[in-house]
């Protein structure tokens, strides 16, 4: 197989004059679904995205040295990336006053900063106010699939029917057999990679090749096992031995640095929308993409009260324009799309479109983290290399509390997420001291570390919402979204058992504990935002229906993590694309019936 | 595009005056002992005068020595990378707390040796450093803020070096591989 490294044309003719059958808004992993289901079911599809249509290879530069980049990867002096400490003291807007010419989030300060630069947005054009939130967003081709985690995680029935499980919240109004077949097609079209484990709670994928543990990591997960509870290699979005149907992409080959986040994955055997999806949606010749549209308003029709297409501003001149559709399709993120609806105001439709519920922006969650712990495996100090970095991730515990049991402190659970053996810069290198013995324990210790860190499912509350600032206005006049939203004192219990239970799986692996986070990361750091247009049986209480349908506008649909119901504590991305397909396949039977209940 | 050009030279251009002058300064302070100092680093950095530079060469290399396994900051260009780092900061305090750190260290230097950093012998720059890294868990005294910069910057630049990841860390990774991935099966 040749790997295509020409992407279609970047440019494009758009047509706005014409009624496209479907308006997508945002090109991530939902709106990159959306896109592939809709166009290779025949229907003529325009893509709205916000940012540019960036060179993604031009950009991530993945194998790129450090020492082949001017500053070792990092940004231009003049860039800033937002550390713990300010999303804690200060309040939001975080860029507001700064005296740097970029503001970025988190993320920016990642290693190899100066390759997100133009994928993550600045936060001195995008601002927000209100609770502090670790926001990070990514405006171009793709979102933040270009440098997204690829832990690829299915949900359960102890997701799907919490609420019969433990009696909080509710309970989505699909089951895990609704959904498993278009797990299975996510899983066979895009490529996933890891071990079957036939665990209730933690449903296995139609692997491929697993990428193997290391001596640290099969050590834990036989400690582990004698106490119930189970280590598997990373899940990961990763095609291992190769997806034939895509010419865009290549298998793994497992070279390393995937440490680096934002270097990204070149060769494309990381999943990205825009080769796993996007390229393929526009071979069909049904996709058309404008980039540096940056939608504000849903369009409705006045007399059908149905949606007609969506208003956008060209990112560059600041134009508005409007693009004409049978159906609008918003997959912009969980709160962008929420955004977007409470911008969609209208006489109809007076509290914002599709919000006769009142629940749009709100009943937001997402995973508490920060908790974790590094381990010595002794046994590796002073041992020879291996490659440990070429992987896409190293392992997961799934989620052990709350399934048989019952917490006294706090519902749900928690998976851990960790990695071990060597990268590319030692881990070791605040041991105090210096000269040869410095050095030389920095080098016998580079592989011999091992370490994870907890995600929790943070519950949906009403009372965690978002809603649209009276008066602060981003850089191209659009009101701004205000949070309100906050960790519960379940949250916080679960974190602290996290701290505990890490700590104790370690020590009973005769792994010394050398190192513990204990804080609780500021709220939004995950990157796993969900809820705020959730979907539901009862159109009182719900947004959308089981096919992410807007209740009261039966042509507008959702299908990005806003639609879900709980956040689960398993990683989202797999599930969006998964109901994402479920939804445009049912919108696709429904258009060539006629569209009656479109 | 005119006006960044423009800028950029003439910004360039303030730097090179800056260090020249600086050097021409410090020229005449030095003994003619300074031949026989090792490894002097003779040229003027983007920042840093050509006296600076080249105590903080040798500090970097006290830090990160060559041992038998592999060579160490100096062979790495640690001291020019800190330099073109600083040369194009945009922030003068941090520019500002370098200079009076590798003044601190001479300072030191002349207050348990007699005299500055380099023309100390190994023994005595040894321990100076040692001095300054005595409170590196809790830093108090300027040689004592300076040094866990020093350290946190001489780490960076080595290990990011080739020198540091290819010869001395010997990172197997960012090459294409061939067969199987490296490990144990999960069982």
């Amino acid at each position: 197989m040749t790997l295509v490294r020409v992407p279609p044309p970047l440019q494009q003719d758009v047509d706005l004059s014409q009624t496209y059958d479907a308006v997508i808004v945002g090109s991530g992993a939902a709106g990159g679904m959306a896109a592939h289901v809709l166009t290779s079911r025949g229907l003529r599809v325009l893509m709205l995205e916000a940012g540019k249509k960036l060179d993604i290879n031009q950009e991530l530069r993945s194998m790129q040295w450090p020492y082949d980049h001017p500053r070792r990867g990092d940004a231009p002096p003049g860039s800033h990336a937002l550390s713990f400490n300010e999303y804690t003291i200060r309040q939001p807007p975080y860029a507001k006053g700064s005296a740097f010419k970029h503001v970025y989030s988190y993320v920016g300060g990642w290693g190899g900063s100066d390759y997100v630069k133009n994928i993550l947005v600045d936060e001195k054009d995008h601002p927000y106010t209100g609770s502090n939130y670790a926001w990070v967003r990514a405006r171009c081709l793709g979102g933040k699939t270009n440098i997204w985690g690829r832990l690829a995680l299915r949900l359960s029935d102890y997701d799907y029917k919490a609420k019969s499980h433990d009696g909080y919240g509710e309970d989505w109004p699909i089951s895990y057999a609704d959904i498993a077949p278009y797990y299975d097609k996510v899983d066979l079209y895009l490529g996933i990679s890891g071990v079957k484990e036939n665990l209730p709670h933690l449903p296995d994928s139609q692997f491929q090749r697993p990428t193997k543990l290391n001596f640290g990591e099969v050590k834990l997960r036989h400690s582990l096992a004698e106490m119930g509870r189970v280590l598997t290699p990373y899940r990961a979005g990763v095609t291992t031995d190769g997806v034939k149907h895509n010419k865009y992409r290549s298998k793994c080959y497992g070279r390393g640095a995937c440490d680096r986040r934002p270097g990204g994955c070149d060769i494309h055997a990381a999943f990205d929308s825009p080769t796993g999806l996007i390229y393929p949606a526009m071979d069909t010749g049904h996709l058309t993409i404008r980039p540096n549209s940056i939608a504000y308003e849903v369009l409705i029709d006045r007399n059908t009260g149905r949606a007609r297409g969506v208003a956008f501003l060209d990112n560059l001149t600041r134009t508005p324009y409007e693009a004409k559709a049978r159906v609008v399709i918003l997959a912009a993120s969980t709160l962008e799309s929420a955004r977007l609806l409470l911008l969609s105001r209208s006489p109809q439709h007076p509290n914002g479109l599709g919000n006769t519920s009142g629940h749009v922006g709100h009943n937001f969650c997402e995973h508490v983290m920060g908790p974790g712990v590094t381990g010595l495996v002794k046994e590796m100090v002073g041992k020879p290399r291996t490659l440990d970095d070429g992987r896409p991730g190293g392992f997961y515990v799934p989620r052990f509390r709350n399934l048989t049991d019952r917490q006294p402190g706090f519902i749900r659970g928690y998976g851990f997420e960790g990695n071990s053996g060597h990268s590319m810069f030692p881990a070791h290198t605040n041991t105090p001291g210096f000269g040869a013995e410095f050095k030389k324990t920095v080098r016998d210790h580079a592989s011999a570390f091992i370490s994870m860190g907890g995600f929790g499912e943070v519950l949906p509350r009403y009372e965690s919402f978002v809603d649209l600032d009276p008066e602060v206005k981003d850089s191209w006049g659009i009101p701004v979204l205000r949070f309100h939203y906050q960790f519960s004192d379940n949250e916080r219990k679960m974190a602290e058992d996290m701290n505990t239970t890490a700590r104790e799986m370690f020590e009973a692996a005769g792994i010394e504990v050398v190192g513990a986070d204990r804080k609780t990361l500021t709220e939004g750091w995950s990157i796993h935002e969900l809820g705020t247009a959730r979907m539901g049986s009862d159109p009182k209480t719900s947004v959308l229906n089981q096919f992410q349908q807007s209740h009261d506008v039966r042509n507008l649909f959702v299908v990005d993590g806003s639609s879900h119901v709980s956040a689960s504590c398993q990683n989202p991305t797999w599930t969006i694309m998964a109901l994402a397909w479920r939804s445009c396949e049912y919108l696709a039977d429904e258009f060539r019936k006629g569209g009656g209940n479109l | 595009m005119t006006d960044t050009t423009g800028h950029e030279e003439q910004s360039l251009s303030r730097r090179e005056m800056i260090a020249a002058t600086a050097a021409a300064l410090a020229a005449p302070l030095l003994p003619a002992t300074t031949a026989t100092a090792p490894s002097p680093v003779a040229l003027s950095g983007k920042f840093l005068t050509a006296p600076e530079l080249a105590l903080l060469d040798e500090l970097t290399e006290l830090i990160i020595p060559t041992d038998d396994h592999s060579p160490g900051a100096r062979a790495a260009g640690v001291a020019a990378y800190i330099d073109g780092r600083l040369a194009e900061s945009l922030e003068p305090e941090w520019q500002a707390a370098w200079r009076s750190g590798l003044q601190a260290v001479d300072g030191l230097s002349r207050e348990l040796n007699g005299q500055p950093f380099l023309l100390a012998t190994p023994d005595q720059r040894l321990a100076v450093l040692t001095r300054m890294a005595a409170g590196e868990r809790a830093p108090n005294t300027p040689p004592e803020h300076f040094f866990t910069e020093l350290k946190r910057w001489t780490v960076q630049g080595y290990y990011t070096s080739k020198i540091g990841i290819r010869l001395d860390q010997e990172y197997k990774g960012n090459v294409y591989q061939q067969g199987e991935y490296a490990g144990y099966d999960a069982k």
